[in-house]
């Protein structure tokens, strides 16, 4: 089964995921590029100091661009189900509807994690030319969360595009916004730390949340 | 004891509290091509929903090969080919693409099936749904429908956009598929006329109720349409006896449709006062059809 399900969403989503693959290595080396330029015109060792003591993690220009993919992937994924409903065709398939839809979650989050890593390595090459390790890592795990709040966003972008009535589908759009601010609150670097793990559990328990969307569309619930 | 494929049992559905059946019951047996008939709004596509899995009635059982279908194994659903309004089928797909992703689901997969019949399309094989006629996109989901072959196809509105080449093709290839391989077909569609070539049987439904559940040969050969001329055009008469469908008035002639006999309308007719010398047609279905359940 799972074999077909990605063949499906790869012919959906190619071309979302090698656009977002590419503006995510762009943001990324134009990062590293800025990083650059000011390690040349005010010397490492100001640049270290600024970083430490003013919080400065010079990868703020990526802060929504996963969010922004993230979303991206799930109106590519799921809106050409929903449209004149050939979600139905989907779900009329000899498998369980359950194992489709994780399959076809596990897909979009595995397509983003990829393109996210990429970007991570990208991030973890240039930056150790620049920058000790210490502070690498400063930079790597302040960005972490912007990347966890884009496969949340995913999730909540196919949780909002699954439903089936109106009215509820704008109910899902505004409780995903107030949770994604969840992904944004923290007010230096770093300030998730001690945190990320619950994110992730986070993200993970709120797929259920999909298939609650497709338990409705499945039960005919309309406006 | 009859080999019912579909089996609904007192389906009840609400949409908010607009009553779309109550106590909805009817079968269909095996081998059988059944065609629901109604005007728009009387639960057709209901119907259908609630016969694919994507409705839950309010109350009542449908049960399709003796299993329910909101508990139906997954794997069941190999055996029923469903078309969906509007022939739609995955739109960023090729016709290529498509038959690549069914086949991986259906064991018995008949690719040349498929492939023959999209030979009659003037399409190119890397062609996407998207960009196809809603002809060509039927044949797309007939195709598939006869590689699938399934053991019962649910068809809802099929005719739907289709002009009339399309639909005698789909209708002719559709009958010679499910008679040859004895499948059983659920159908709706609003152009009656193309059910009288297609259906085996047929249901007629008026708002939230069946009117009439028999062989189309049943109402081709036993109804009748009676026009008789009336100075006083006293069409209530007639609504108050059992068995006169609809009866309207079209200037001073009344008319009306029924599976009484000759000599019971003449007997009726007198016993009201009224006029006995009236015209008999045999009606088509579509005839019957608009008799049964009124113009409007």
């Amino acid at each position: 089964m799972l074999r077909p399900i990605i063949y499906k969403e790869w012919i959906k989503t190619k071309w979302c995921a090698v656009v977002s693959l590419s503006i995510m290595l762009l943001f990324t080396v134009y990062a590293f590029l800025v990083a650059g330029r000011a390690v040349d015109l005010r010397g490492a060792g100001h640049i270290w100091e600024v970083m430490v003591l003013r919080d400065a993690v010079f990868v703020d220009i990526l802060k929504y661009v996963p969010l922004l993919i993230g979303i991206s992937m799930g109106f590519f994924q799921y809106m050409p189900e929903i449209y004149r409903k050939s979600f139905k065709l989907t779900l009329h398939l000899p498998c369980s509807s359950f194992s489709l839809i994780m399959a076809m979650i596990l897909y979009g989050t595995a397509v983003l994690t990829a393109c996210f890593t990429v970007s991570i390595s990208v991030m973890a090459v240039c930056f150790s030319e620049l920058f000790p390790v210490e502070l690498m890592e400063r930079i790597l795990l302040t960005s972490l969360p912007w990347f966890v709040a884009g496969v949340a966003a995913y999730v909540f972008t196919a949780w909002v595009v699954l439903e089936p009535a109106w009215k509820m589908r704008v109910i899902n759009a505004v409780v995903s916004v107030l949770l994604l601010r969840l992904f944004f609150m923290g007010p230096a670097p770093e300030a998730y730390n001690s945190f990320i793990m619950w994110l992730v559990v986070f993200v993970v328990l709120s797929v259920s949340l999909v298939w609650l969307s497709v338990v409705r569309f499945k039960d005919g619930v309309q406006d | 004891m009859p080999n019912n494929v579909i089996e609904c049992v007192n389906l009840t559905h609400y949409y908010g509290k607009r009553l779309i059946y109550e106590n909805l019951s009817f079968d269909v047996p095996k081998g059988r091509i059944l065609g629901l008939l109604g005007k728009n709004g009387t639960g057709k596509t209901t119907a259908i929903n609630i016969l694919s899995g994507f409705l839950k009635p309010c109350s009542g059982e449908c049960r399709i090969f003796g299993e329910n279908m909101e508990a139906m194994d997954p794997v069941q659903r190999r055996r029923i080919g469903l078309l969906i309004e509007g022939h739609v089928q995955y739109q960023f797909m090729t016709i290529e693409q498509i038959e690549k992703f069914y086949s991986a689901f259906y064991p018995k997969w008949r690719k040349d099936s498929y492939y023959e019949l999209m030979s009659l399309l003037r399409v190119a094989p890397k062609q996407r749904i998207s960009r196809m006629s809603c002809g060509q996109r039927s044949q797309v989901a007939l195709g598939l429908l006869m590689a699938q072959d399934p053991e019962l196809l649910v068809l809802d509105d099929f005719s739907l956009g289709l002009d009339p080449g399309y639909r005698r093709l789909f209708v002719d290839y559709l009958r010679d598929y499910a008679k040859s391989g004895e499948k059983t077909v659920f159908l709706t569609s609003h152009i009656v006329q193309d059910m009288e070539r297609l259906v085996d049987d047929c249901i007629i439904m008026d708002y939230g109720k069946i009117l009439i559940q028999c062989p189309v040969k049943e109402i081709l050969d036993g109804f009748k349409i009676f026009r008789i001329h009336d100075e006083d055009g006293r069409i209530e008469l007639l609504s108050e006896i059992s068995g006169i469908y609809h009866p309207s008035k079209i200037g001073k002639c009344i008319e009306f449709g029924t599976f009484l006999s000759r000599d019971q309308v003449a007997g009726l007719l007198l016993s009201k006062g009224m006029n006995a010398d009236f015209e008999m047609a045999r009606p088509t279905l579509e005839d019957a059809f608009i008799s049964m359940t009124g113009k409007y």
